[in-house]
């Protein structure tokens, strides 16, 4: 038993919005000192490229929790809000 | 449609659902706006529904009317480490009996089913209904907007019951936008696929009995606990991980589940079980300090968006604290529209009734039990320290043994400290 979130798409539903509904300003990242994002996210939606110095984030398989919106420490979204009606994750079962 | 409410309530969640029933029976016309293609898509608990009392007037057999899982007749506790588990068990025949203690319940179908009673006692339900914005005329909050078409809403009460974010509330001005990452945890579970005759036989269950675990020491010293909660043909396996903890750590929620769920005294309770669902939530585990203010004018906090919730290790409450707030917002609001004043110095009634019941009184009482869960040693030392003990107890390898008390102090001395032991053992009395 174990959560691949290479395959998050097969085991949880959503109905992904082509809008974001959060926008990170990821030069904010580069000088974060923490980017707590990275680990607490239960989604892997935020990766840092070390090499490169760059944040990359994906909004398709957000499970909508906040965690980002939390531990984030550099103010650095420039919206955050949770999906228009009807789009984003779908739970069936929880 | 016409856009003119007697009150709106936003979300569709338990708080929000109560406290639509409660004005919608009381003949108000209440807008009841749900962000899910239905209610209860968007929310995700552990998976324990403790018993209602705020309910019990609408529905008085609500075991017979809610869809509900099982109920629980057995309760324990796990302290855990890599290799070895040491359970405490409470397992009740009182909790066989009616009215139920506490059920297992899915989200998506006990929701949708408050929320149509709503509709059934003549609330409107808008589902699809992310709110953007609040409308305020001076200070007084009037309505809402939406972020589908940016369309407005009008009532002279608003119930924020939008969850544990709660950008109403926020928008309103209750409450900053800044959260303290330690006031909030984040919880993550699978929903496993098992035949109910299995569960039954591993888990020592007949007809529809259920069985919740709470586990400490899973979670590789992050400060959180792990469930196991038996729902009808399926099992919610799962941790909760407090942010400001998580956040100093290398390994992500996921890294933490997979090895929580491959230990192996967990792995065989789960063994032949299927992967149906991942999910994520946010749980405000601050207490009565992050309650943000609950009421203003024109508009009521409640539930997760009120912050309450009480965790104590134990028990973890919530939706209890939010159906009672919800029903007792929606009350507040009805006294409202009979003296036709929708200001603060109507709504702090709310604050005032509140006060009176189990939800400001336990949130005063567990007031200090945040602080306390904030030690590290309860996640790292105690489970190493209760299994070594038991292992040491237990274990027969030919040489002479201690006296108990010796190997008690012994183990104590080596994993915790003596000192520390004591200070935790003052910090868990005064906080519990």
């Amino acid at each position: 038993m174990k959560i691949n979130l290479d395959e998050i798409f097969d085991y949880t539903s959503f109905s992904v919005d082509r809008e974001a509904h959060i926008v990170l300003e990821s030069d904010q990242c580069t000088s974060c000192d923490q980017r707590a994002c990275v680990v607490c996210c239960p989604a892997r939606c935020y990766s840092w490229d070390e090499e490169a110095r760059k944040m990359t984030f994906v909004h398709d398989g957000c499970l909508e929790c906040g965690t980002c919106y939390v531990v984030c420490r550099k103010e650095a979204f420039s919206r955050w809000r949770y999906p228009r009606g009807g789009f984003g994750v779908s739970f069936r079962m929880t | 449609m016409n856009r003119n409410f007697d009150a709106i309530v936003v979300g569709a969640g338990p708080a929000g659902s109560s406290a639509a029933l409660t004005m919608a029976r009381a003949g108000l016309k209440v807008a009841l706006l749900e962000r899910g293609a239905f209610p209860g898509e968007k929310n995700m608990f552990g998976g324990v529904l403790h018993r209602l009392t705020a309910l019990e007037d609408i529905f008085p057999d609500f075991w017979n009317q809610a869809p509900l899982e099982r109920h629980i007749v057995k309760k324990a506790l796990t302290f855990m480490t890599g290799e070895s588990s040491f359970n405490v068990n409470f397992d009740t025949e009182v909790s066989d009996r009616t009215p139920y203690n506490g059920y297992t319940v899915s989200r998506p179908k006990f929701d949708r089913w408050l929320a149509d009673e709503a509709v059934k006692a003549g609330a409107t339900l808008l589902n699809r209904s992310t709110v953007d914005n609040v409308v305020k005329e001076g200070k007084q909050v009037v309505g809402v907007t939406l972020l589908r078409d940016g369309s407005e809403l009008r009532a002279p009460i608003v119930i924020a019951a939008d969850g544990v974010l709660s950008f109403t509330a926020q928008k309103a001005g209750l409450r900053r936008a800044q959260f303290n990452p330690s006031h909030l945890a984040v919880g993550v579970k699978a929903l496993i696929d098992m035949p109910k005759e299995v569960i039954d036989d591993r888990f020592g269950l007949v007809r529809d009995q259920g069985a919740s675990n709470e586990i400490v020491g899973c979670t590789s010293g992050v400060r959180g606990g792990g469930f196991l909660y038996t729902n009808y043909d399926s099992l919610s396996v799962g941790l909760v991980l407090h942010l400001s903890s998580l956040s100093q750590g290398t390994k992500t929620p996921y890294d933490l589940l997979n090895e929580f769920m491959a230990q192996p005294q967990m792995a065989k309770l789960l063994r032949g079980g299927q992967l149906q669902e991942y999910s994520a939530h946010l749980v405000p585990e601050g207490g009565l300090e992050m309650v943000p203010q609950i009421d203003g004018d024109g508009i009521l906090v409640a539930g997760d968006a009120a912050g309450m919730c009480i965790v104590t290790g134990l028990n973890l409450e919530g939706i209890n604290l939010a159906t009672q707030s919800g029903v007792i917002a929606g009350q507040t609001a009805i006294k409202a529209h009979q003296e036709g004043n929708f200001t603060r110095f109507v709504l702090r009634d709310y604050r005032k009734l509140l006060e009176k019941t189990y939800v400001i009184k336990d949130l005063r009482l567990y007031r200090r039990t945040p602080q306390m869960l904030h030690n590290d040693r309860i996640y790292r030392q105690y489970p190493e320290f209760v299994c070594g003990l038991m292992d040491e107890i237990y274990r027969i390898d030919g040489t002479p043994k201690q006296s108990m008390t010796k190997m008690l102090l012994g183990a104590a001395r080596k994993t915790i400290g003596l000192k520390n032991l004591m200070a935790d053992v003052y910090a868990g009395w005064r906080a519990l």
